[in-house]
């Protein structure tokens, strides 16, 4: 008989494995359309809402970066500010769900043995089918305003995973911290706020950087949402989204070093998460 | 290790740090608000914390096919090693080597979500317990058939009765195919035929297919029935592991099961007066740990009064496990000086099932309680001791009381 070993030792340590999350992946999948349909159960528009809600926010942010910008071709306004919008808000509910997913979902792995990993992983499968389909948008708007179709644009996908990358790893730090002090819940919210206002959204890299000293383009830049954003601008427009290219592959670096941190920091202290529920 | 041993425990320990100032955190807005800035000023000050081991120096070995009941007292440790087991904590010292699949209920229904209905919750739950979708789907009839609501399948949980949303919860997980099970008190809940149901099923599931498993519960009986052998805890330490009817004598003999007599809580603001202890003892005055099914006991409550009461009462009231009241017993009212007192209450008419019975013990004036007491005492009737003198077989599925009946029979023609 050839059968599973399973060691349970006081110094082991567990580290992210492929193989784990393999065994576990029909866990993965139910997790998700858990959370994917109970999120508009009982919603009278239901499915709906993934797309009015990023819609409101590019009307708003859209109609004032318009404004400010006084661009006189509005569709392309619109467009740009869509795009960033749409990552924007990936960014932000990866963030947000991964770093609440923890501890709201404590009763299952109290009560359970499985890899925590998959439920973090869960919450970006969610937000990712979200996003996909608020996509609809993007591909409309990108028709009325008469946008050409680049080469470029087979680059979009990478950039996507990148925000996920970001909200991940950030999310993972975190959650972890989530288990022990619910501070995390408050904390979260402000950052994702003020956030969106030091990131290329509605504004491009270019107009932030030409109004900032010199100083602070290096701050501005460690945020590793502007990789992302002006790589998929860039991916969908071409031209000169990525404003300086030297800038852009540190706001990538960064996203990995999050992302290792998150991930390094998540498995210290994954095996007694439980004992401080 | 030898051929068949399937799990191997070797010196496992559990520690863990009780916060000391956890007993002074506030319930209240304004508390909390200034103990948020008491707790952001002693940031960087150590906090007083006391050590507890849950688990000492534990060692054992389970032999393939071995059906094992874990049992002691409330704290000493059965839950904790479960949860080691499970991989659900891991342990602060020892080693354990597990040899197949481990499943582990310690809970019906973990990750049941109302809004769902019963069919996306069967997927939902059995791949938390580990079942991939093709299991699920190769079982998905017997899950159905076994909980008996195959009516209500599209429709969400919440919308359940309680009984039917244990038994769907039940049902998925009797039908996992682990080499070890591991189950937790998970049968405290649902009726009573049911809970002979899952029995049987777990029965059959260990003796015909030769699985391995470990059951924590109070009821002495449900462990009689099921295991083969025993492991006793105190304390954190492992007591005795072996026969299961060996260690369940030494478990009652220790006098560790139950307790017989209670100190209960004296309430802070004291008005008229409070109760003091309760013994629950046989007809003749010897303390029980635990009644013998179908015989006679009594309830003895000491009380002190403080002040001269007028109309007082004092009550006790006997709440069955599910929470359902079964009968409460009041004095005559009479006005009462203050004094040490004590009241006997004789249960000499109704025999109760076995099982765990809450004792709620109340002294009134005027119809006010001052002095009220649902969580401290119980009392647990039982044939665990009984059935190995006379083999005697009570029948729970016949109902709470065991009395029968007065019963003529005429001809009528």
């Amino acid at each position: 008989m050839n059968k599973d070993k399973i060691i349970i030792d006081s110094n082991l340590s567990s580290f992210f494995s492929l193989k784990d999350v393999l065994k576990y992946k029909s866990l993965l999948n139910n997790l998700a359309k858990r959370d994917f349909l109970v999120r508009y159960k009982q919603a009278f528009a239901g499915i709906l809402w993934a797309i009015l809600k990023p819609l409101i926010s590019i009307l708003v942010f859209g109609y004032i970066s318009s404004k400010i910008n006084n661009t006189e071709n509005t569709a392309i306004n619109f467009v740009y500010v869509a795009s960033a919008m749409l990552l924007w808000q990936l960014f932000s509910s990866v963030f947000n769900d991964v770093s609440n997913s923890i501890i709201g979902n404590s009763n299952l792995f109290s009560k359970v043995y499985f890899p925590k990993i998959i439920i973090p992983l869960s919450s970006i499968l969610v937000c990712l089918v979200d996003f996909l389909i608020s996509l609809i948008i993007l591909i409309v708007l990108f028709i009325i305003s008469g946008q050409s179709i680049h080469w470029q644009i087979i680059l979009a996908p990478l950039f996507i995973i990148l925000t996920l990358i970001n909200g991940f790893g950030m999310g993972l730090y975190f959650a972890t911290i989530n288990v022990k002090y619910r501070d995390v819940k408050f904390i979260v919210p402000v950052i994702l706020q003020f956030g969106m206002y030091v990131t290329p959204v509605i504004f491009s890299t270019k107009y932030y950087l030409d109004r900032l000293p010199e100083w602070l383009h290096w701050l501005f830049c460690l945020n590793p949402m502007v990789g992302a954003i002006d790589g998929f601008k860039y991916a969908l427009f071409g031209g000169d989204a990525i404003y300086n290219t030297y800038y852009f592959m540190v706001s990538i670096c960064i996203s990995f070093l999050f992302l290792f941190i998150g991930v390094k920091y998540f498995y210290k202290f994954e095996r007694s998460f439980v004992d401080y529920i | 290790m030898s051929n068949n041993t399937i799990i191997k425990v070797e010196g496992l320990s559990k520690h863990y740090l009780l916060n000391k100032s956890a007993e002074q955190k506030s319930d209240t807005l304004y508390g909390n608000f200034f103990n948020g800035i008491k707790n952001l000023k002693n940031i960087t000050q150590k906090k007083e914390t006391q050590d507890f081991w849950a688990l000492k120096d534990v060692s054992f070995d389970i032999q393939q096919g071995d059906r094992v009941g874990i049992i002691g007292r409330n704290g000493a440790g059965k839950s904790t090693l479960l949860k080691i087991l499970s991989r659900i904590t891991p342990p602060t010292k020892g080693r354990i080597e597990i040899t197949g699949r481990l499943a582990s209920l310690l809970e019906v229904g973990t990750g049941f979500h109302g809004d769902l209905s019963g069919r996306e919750n069967i997927y939902l739950n059995g791949s938390i317990l580990g079942m991939t979708k093709h299991e699920i789907d190769r079982k998905f009839d017997e899950i159905v058939d076994f909980s008996e609501v195959e009516n209500f399948l599209d429709t969400p949980v919440k919308r359940y009765s309680s009984g039917m949303y244990v038994r769907l919860a039940f049902a998925v997980a009797a039908n996992l195919e682990p080499d070890i099970l591991i189950v937790d008190e998970v049968l405290a809940v649902g009726d009573a035929a049911f809970q002979r149901k899952c029995l049987g099923k777990m029965n059959d599931v260990s003796s015909k297919e030769g699985r391995t498993i470990l059951f924590v519960s109070h009821n002495m009986g449900a462990v009689q029935n099921l295991c083969n052998k025993g492991l006793y805890l105190t304390k954190g330490r492992l007591n005795s592991i072996g026969d299961i009817n060996d260690i369940i004598n030494n478990y009652l003999q220790s006098g560790d099961t139950n307790k017989s007599d209670y100190k209960l809580h004296i309430p802070e603001q004291v008005t008229y007066g409070y109760a003091c202890e309760v013994f629950i003892e046989d007809e003749n005055g010897n303390s029980l740990i635990e009644i013998p099914v179908g015989s006679y006991w009594r309830i003895r409550v000491t009380f002190t009064i403080t002040k001269p009461t007028p109309h007082f009462i004092v009550a006790v009231g006997i709440v069955s496990s599910f929470e359902m009241p079964i009968r409460t017993t009041w004095s005559e009212p009479s006005d009462i000086n203050p004094g040490n007192f004590e009241a006997v209450f004789y249960n000499n008419d109704i025999f109760l099932t076995t099982g765990i019975y809450k004792i709620v013990i109340g002294l009134s004036s005027n119809v006010r309680t001052f002095h009220y007491s649902d969580n401290e005492v119980s009392i647990s009737i039982s044939d665990a001791g009984d059935i190995i003198n006379n083999k005697r077989i009570i029948n729970t599925q016949s109902g709470l009381i065991l009395n029968p009946m007065k019963l003529t029979i005429h001809k009528t023609d």
